[in-house]
């Protein structure tokens, strides 16, 4: 999938370098759809999904917020 | 007053058009020289990108593609709309990966060697927002000036040379990348351990 994420991209490039402006417009269009697509696919966990629990924080108890503001 | 006013801007009206495309072509120089590191750290290093460095790598060549048609059709919104996407897309890429390694577990930690300390999704997340500041800057300075759209890079031949040196570098590094990802990758998931072409 990669490959072809970086085929259009490669592809818009070069159509755009030679003047073809609507056309390596769509291409770039195409290219970010894709890229969006794949970056999705590459933080997708089955186990977590696509939350991050190893940087999550512990929420403080009521108790520990009265302790800290008294 | 109003006659130096005037004056002024007659001369910003001059003055502009070919400080924009030095500007422009001073971030695409500076995306250029972060990407041939990059490769230079892989073909000469052996450190292969991970997925998320490459989707890296495409952003900034995104964000170069709109530059090169600042040049190629002259300064427009929708091609600096196109810089500013793929900054943006730089960033949330590069902040999730930096947030993927932040926390030290098995099998997280930062791809390649540090440069000046900082691993390479660091830096991504330095350079997408000193990108996105510096299309807001060129927003601010060049956005409401009507001569900048009407002057093309062709005005100005020793701009236009250095503009198409550079616009078919950067085209010839997103075609080195695309035969890159095909012999690391092939038609499979990604990863670093090895080209799985010449497996």
């Amino acid at each position: 999938m990669m490959f072809i994420v970086f085929a259009v991209l490669a592809l818009a490039l070069v159509v755009g370098g030679l003047g073809h402006r609507r056309l390596s417009l769509c291409l770039i269009f195409l290219f970010f759809v894709l890229a969006v697509k794949q970056f999705l696919w590459e933080i997708y966990s089955p186990d977590y999904g696509f939350r991050m629990p190893w940087i999550q924080v512990q929420l403080m108890n009521d108790n520990a917020v009265s302790a800290s503001t008294v | 007053m109003k006659g130096l006013l005037n004056r002024a801007a007659v001369v910003w009206d001059e003055v502009g058009p070919p400080m924009l495309y030095v500007y422009m072509l001073g971030m695409m120089a500076v995306i250029a020289g972060i990407l041939t590191t990059a490769m230079t750290l892989q073909y000469v290093e052996g450190e292969l990108p991970c997925p998320l460095c490459l989707l890296q790598r495409a952003a900034m060549l995104g964000v170069c593609f709109g530059i090169i048609q600042q040049f190629r059709h002259g300064f427009s919104y929708t091609n600096t709309g196109v810089s500013l996407i793929f900054s943006v897309f730089l960033l949330i890429v590069s902040v999730r990966q930096t947030l993927l390694d932040i926390y030290p577990r098995p099998g997280h930690e930062y791809v390649g060697s540090a440069v000046f300390g900082l691993h390479m999704p660091v830096w991504s997340v330095i350079i997408a927002v000193c990108l996105i500041t510096a299309i807001a800057f060129q927003l601010i300075v060049w956005g409401g000036q009507s001569p900048s759209r009407e002057k093309r890079v062709s005005h100005y031949p020793s701009l236009r040379a250095i503009a198409r040196v550079l616009s078919f570098y950067v085209i010839a590094v997103g075609v080195i990348n695309f035969v890159s990802v095909g012999v690391q990758c092939k038609f499979n998931q990604c990863h670093t351990f090895s080209y799985q072409l010449l497996d």
